[in-house]
């Protein structure tokens, strides 16, 4: 993959995963869902576990390092 | 055997290798993330629909710290995969910076400001689980700052490449760990339930 593919793609899960902080805080302010909070913590985790883990690459040698 | 040939031999050794150690590094953190879910359950088994009396700015703002960090360890590690020794350098160093801020906010702030307003360790449930959860999880932190420490030293050596950099892509995957943790600690600290006395 391109550098500056990857490198925007970064960026975007960055921007998204700060959005659903602030979503979290002011449903926890207004609201007090416990579902609607463990769905976008669950949502974050799978986003970071996706994107910055790569958790795709395990049991392979993608990447080449 | 000829030089070709017993170089593509070291490299196809080399990649099998990395695919071991990817699958060692996610069995460490599967290990590992137990003990985690075992704090995480024990607040909700504890406390209920109670939560520790504590800071929520400071609770936010080192949230976003940690956030930011994780952002920076992937632009670094991106930087390296491509060859980009500069940039490697400069986002593995803003990563320790913040991840030594986000300790300073969590332990330097945060744990005495909640001390004197009377949640302790040994207060109460609220206070047993505050510091074993936030306690804890700062000492991961540590680690990874340490690790982060060998990191960069190591790469400020050139010892790094767009090929070879299996430890830049673990320290990432720790550290983005520790990240995970903290995106369920967070509600379950800061924000799910009502505020329990000490």
């Amino acid at each position: 993959m391109k550098k500056e593919t990857e490198l925007a793609r970064g960026v975007i899960v960055f921007i998204l995963l700060a959005v659903l902080t602030g979503a979290e805080f002011w449903i926890a302010v207004a609201t007090q869902a416990w579902s609607a909070l463990f769905a976008l913590a669950l949502l974050k985790a799978s986003l970071v576990l996706q994107y910055y883990m790569h958790i795709g690459r395990l049991g392979s040698d993608e990447g080449g390092h | 055997m000829t030089a070709a040939t017993a170089a593509t031999a070291r490299h196809a050794d080399y990649r099998y290798k990395i695919a071991s150690n990817r699958l060692g590094l996610w069995l460490f953190i599967l290990s590992d993330s137990f003990v985690f879910i075992g704090l995480f359950v024990t607040r909700f088994y504890l406390l209920g629909n109670h939560r520790p009396h504590l800071d929520q700015a400071l609770g936010l703002l080192v949230t976003s710290v940690l956030l930011l960090s994780s952002f920076c360890m992937n632009r670094a590690e991106v930087s390296i995969a491509h060859g980009d020794r500069k940039n490697f350098l400069i986002f593995t160093l803003i990563t320790l910076l913040l991840g030594l801020a986000f300790l300073g906010g969590v332990v330097g702030v945060e744990w005495p400001t909640a001390a004197r307003e009377g949640l302790t360790a040994s207060s109460g449930a609220a206070g047993a689980v505050f510091f074993m959860m936030t306690g804890m999880h700062a000492f991961h932190v540590l680690t990874g700052v340490l690790f982060l420490g060998i990191v960069l030293n190591n790469g400020r050596r050139g010892l790094y490449s767009a090929e070879k950099h299996w430890a830049v892509e673990a320290c990432a995957n720790y550290w983005h760990f520790v990240d995970v943790v903290w995106i369920f600690f967070y509600p379950a600290l800061y924000l799910i339930g009502t505020v329990a006395g000490g």
